[in-house]
């Protein structure tokens, strides 16, 4: 028996609970109350959950962004909503056609097939993707419910590889057993399920570059991890399968991005989810996660002096700063969540040195570095950053 | 001596056209189109007058024919109530007494000398002597009429009598003209007639041009207006001159008497008062310090004439002198004491002048006007009370607002005096000046150059304040000025509510509209999300859109009424 490791799966906090009747229940119940206001004489509404900076805010119980309570309300008798509200019904009608036929469309599929020309009128009922989009996000935050549960799904990102098995509709797979290139996360991943899990935790891999070292080292194998790469900005789909593995699935998460303000962005999202999807924090983001690197710490300690890279723009004490990454990092030292001593540090760091370090900067001590000392070093040393 | 008498003859005969070329510009008689204009305008005035004396709605047919190059015959006729034969000389013939300038009335007539003038211009124009048809209801009576330059005086060179089986009355005048030229510009005869026509609604106008075309001005109100009575003057507006020549033409006992009886606001006491203030001025002559004499000057003015007396010494002497002249026959005061009299006025106080005299347009009747001849979508006017320029004269000012409808785009002026159209001279006049000064686009006027819209202003007095001998222009009298911009204000609000109503009553269709376009859409998605019949939903939708602005409306009419 190998010993029992810092990392390692706990017990699930939820479970899988995609239900397509809820979306429609939902939507049927808008469709009546509408109706109902218009019989009786009254000027049907919607009222939906208001975007934007000034209704979010940072709970810090469960320590997620959150949406605040504020309310518009979409009337059909406004001259400056009417257009809306003809536009949110056609949208819910689309999704309740989607749902209930077991279809998934994507933001496109859904501007084109709600697109046409309004009888008797030179008007379309979406001139443009820029209408649709919002109204699906409006949808969201009403009904309390994501995209992909609409079954409209956004565009695919990411990819994981390791020893879990995935039930995708009629498919039942290894993650591990795809070959390098692993599974791709697709746009939606509410009706995935994991009959099986042979891992101890995940770890959230910034650039596809790394996650394939990763991979051709066998990481995933001798440390028992389940590689997930973002390539980049991690897409909602990769998001929203780092939420289920955590909460569904007990999976610790860590996250490994470059030691720049941009990779600790990254992170910073998948913790505590982004200001534009707010609302969605409760299922997008795992404010569980930590962070195993890079750190402004690990140049020291490993050494890697000579391949940092400056940092972008000017700094806050020279003239017109502070820009660019300076300017990201000052911005980042506010967030809520890096209010802590190790994270006020790195970026204090950062902005001391000047200075930003990519993943691939390991390869500079040897191309399996990364995957046979540094990580399993740090994170079973339970050197990580909250 | 017949060579003399010839000579003499001849030299009266120049004397007399010489007059009427040297007083061309003020009789109105300068430039070949305006001249035709204000031969029709004589011949009108006279019509639209005698009319109204004897209130008879007014039928004025205008007729020009060409008879050559720039030589036209020019017919106006009405269904007045005809002139006696033994006055035709005296409308047609004399040239200067017909004038209304020395009688305090509001009238047309301030332009020219009137018909005569007419008579006049056609005969030295084209030599030919003006035929006038005219019958009070008996027989009818053609003359030919000349004026007698010898004697400054009509002479009925041909006259026939004819038979009046049918009862008409009315005058038909005919007058041949050269030098002169028929345009349809804004200073021609349509022009004019056209607004004629809009400031005398009671009266019907007809037209025939040149080329035979008919025009109509019909008639839009059937109320003839009274006609202007005789003001006496007010000490505030007359000058030396007035009392002067009224001095000498009344038949009052004393000055004293021809002050209280020919002037308004002028009582025993007030002469009483004037004895003072005429000895105050006197006195005051007499004192050398000129810084003295100022201040007493400006006492006077604040009406401390006791005060003022009583530092002279033996200031009772003059006083009494003064009564004395008060005393004597009125045919007997100098010009020298005319001239104190009114010196005197200047320094008194006197009640505001009478405002009896004043014969405004009225609100509702240039309305029709402005509807009648225009046919605006929209009319509105303001006849502003009776007010007081140079602290004597009484004027009173008229506006009309006419928008959309047939009028073009483009804003245009209409200028009146005492209801005479004012052709020439825009650019100085005080209506222009007032007009422009206004801030449009308060009043929902974005574009005034490209807004379908026609102001009229009237300004109606005893004594119009003209810039020019040629009458066509309002002199720029701040008081004048003053009320032209309150009574455009006030026309111009009431087109604001009716503009923005109407943007209102635009906007809640298009509105409504909006709202209806997305009925079928919402209906589908409707019908989708719960099931029920997309024709109900809509019908639901449609009817909720009904209620909404039904409901608008009435709330709409109720505000307005």
């Amino acid at each position: 028996m190998p010993k029992r490791k810092v990392i390692h799966r706990e017990k699930p906090k939820e479970k899988f609970s995609y239900d397509p009747k809820k979306v429609l229940s939902k939507l049927e119940e808008y469709g009546r109350s509408v109706l109902e206001a218009i019989k009786s004489g009254k000027n049907p509404y919607f009222d939906i959950p208001m975007r934007g900076l000034n209704n979010v805010y940072f709970d810090e119980k469960s320590r997620l962004i959150k949406m605040g309570d504020k309310l518009s309300r979409r009337y059909f008798l406004n001259v400056a909503h009417a257009r809306k509200f003809m536009q949110t019904l056609l949208i819910m009608a689309y999704v309740k056609r989607l749902v209930s036929e077991g279809k998934h469309a994507s933001l496109r599929e859904a501007y084109y097939a709600n697109k046409h020309t309004i009888p008797g009128t030179r008007e379309n009922t979406f001139e443009d993707q820029r209408e649709s989009d919002p109204i699906i996000e409006d949808l969201e935050r009403m009904l309390g419910v994501l995209r992909e549960e609409m079954h409209i799904t956004a565009d695919r990102r990411g990819y994981i590889y390791g020893d879990i098995v995935i039930r995708d509709g009629e498919d039942e797979f290894n993650a591990s057993k795809l070959g390098s290139g692993g599974w791709a996360v697709p746009g939606t991943v509410e009706h995935i399920q994991f009959p099986e899990i042979n891992v101890d935790y995940a770890l959230v891999v910034e650039t596809a570059a790394m996650a394939d070292r990763l991979i051709e080292e066998k990481f995933p194998k001798k440390e028992n991890a389940l590689i997930i790469a973002t390539q980049g900005q991690a897409s909602r789909g990769v998001r929203r399968l780092i939420h289920r593995l955590h909460y569904e699935e007990g999976l610790p998460i860590i996250v490994f991005t470059d030691g720049d303000p941009y990779g600790w962005y990254i992170y910073s999202t998948i913790k505590q989810g982004s200001i534009n999807l707010a609302y969605l924090s409760d299922k997008l983001a795992t404010p569980e996660a930590r962070f195993v690197g890079m750190t402004m710490d690990d140049i020291k300690r490993y050494g890697l002096e000579n391949v940092t890279e400056k940092l972008k723009g000017i700094p806050p004490n020279k003239k017109g700063g502070p820009t660019g990454d300076y300017k990201r990092i000052l911005e980042e030292m506010e967030y809520p969540w890096f209010q802590n001593r190790e994270w006020q540090r790195q970026l204090k760091l950062a902005l001391k040195w000047g200075v930003r370090i990519e993943q691939q900067a390991l390869a500079n001590k040897s191309l399996e570095f990364v995957a046979k000392e540094y990580l399993p070093e740090k994170i079973n040393n339970g050197d990580l950053l909250p | 001596m017949a060579e003399a008498s010839q000579l003499f003859k001849e030299f009266k005969i120049q004397s007399v056209s010489e007059f009427f070329r040297r007083n061309a510009a003020m009789l109105g008689y300068t430039g070949k189109v305006r001249s035709l204009t204000t031969l029709v305008h004589e011949a009108v005035t006279n019509s639209l007058d005698a009319c109204e004396e004897a209130g008879i709605p007014p039928y004025i047919r205008v007729e020009i024919e060409e008879l050559g190059r720039e030589h036209y015959k020019v017919v106006v006729e009405d269904n007045g109530p005809g002139i006696p034969e033994k006055y035709i000389t005296h409308v047609f013939g004399k040239m200067l007494a017909g004038t209304k300038a020395h009688r305090n009335i509001q009238s047309r007539g301030q332009q020219g000398i009137g018909i005569s003038g007419a008579v006049m211009f056609a005969q030295i124009t084209s030599g030919k002597a003006t035929r006038v048809i005219t019958s009070t209801g008996d027989e009818i009576i053609e003359a030919w009429v000349k004026i007698d330059v010898d004697k400054n005086e009509g002479k009925i060179v041909k006259k026939e009598r004819h038979p009046n089986p049918d009862g008409w009355h009315g005058t038909r005048i005919e007058l041949e003209v050269k030098n002169v030229k028929y345009m349809r510009s804004k200073q021609g005869v349509y022009w004019y007639l056209k607004l004629t026509a809009i400031a005398n609604p009671h009266a019907h106008i007809e037209l025939i041009e040149p080329d035979g075309r008919l025009i109509v001005f019909p008639r839009s109100s059937e109320e003839v207006p009274e006609p202007p009575v005789e003001m006496k003057p007010h000490p505030k507006g007359v000058l030396t001159d007035d009392v002067y020549r009224m001095a000498k033409k009344t038949k009052r006992q004393s000055v004293r008497r021809f002050l209280i009886g020919e002037f308004s606001r002028i009582s025993d006491k007030k002469v009483d008062e004037l004895v003072e203030y005429i000895a105050a001025l006197r006195l005051i002559k007499t004192v050398e310090d000129k810084k003295v004499q100022e201040q007493l000057y400006e006492r006077l003015m604040k009406g401390e004439v006791k005060a003022v007396l009583r530092s002279f010494r033996g200031y009772t002497k003059v006083v009494k002198q003064v009564a004395k002249m008060m005393e004597k026959p009125p045919e007997k005061l100098t010009w020298h004491e005319a001239e104190e009299i009114v010196e005197a006025f200047k320094y008194m106080k006197f009640l505001a002048p009478p405002t009896h005299g004043l014969r405004p347009i009225g609100e509702e009747n240039i309305e029709k006007g402005l509807k009648g001849i225009l046919k605006p979508e929209f009319v509105t006017a303001v006849t502003r009370p009776p007010k007081v320029y140079s602290g004597g004269i009484p004027f009173q000012v008229e506006v009309g607002l006419a928008y959309g409808g047939e009028i073009p785009s483009g804003f245009e002026l209409l200028r009146y005096a005492n209801r005479v159209p004012l052709l020439f001279d825009a650019g100085s006049c005080v209506t222009t000046q007032a007009a422009r000064s206004i801030d449009w686009k308060r009043y929902k006027v974005d574009d005034l150059d490209r807004t379908p819209l026609v102001l009229m202003i009237n300004v109606v007095s005893v004594h119009v304040p003209y810039t020019g001998t040629g009458k066509q222009s309002i002199a720029s009298v701040d008081e004048i000025y003053n009320e032209i911009r309150l009574a455009i204000m006030d026309a111009a609000r009431r087109l604001q509510t009716y503009l923005s109503g109407k943007h209102r009553r635009l906007y809640q269709v298009k509105r409504k509209k909006t709202f209806e376009k997305y009925v079928p859409e919402i209906a589908r998605a409707l019908s989708v999300l719960t099931g029920e019949p997309e024709e109900k939903i809509r019908e639901y939708f449609l009817n909720f859109i009904e209620s909404h602005f039904a409901s608008k409306e009435a709330v709409e009419v109720s505000e307005n009424a």
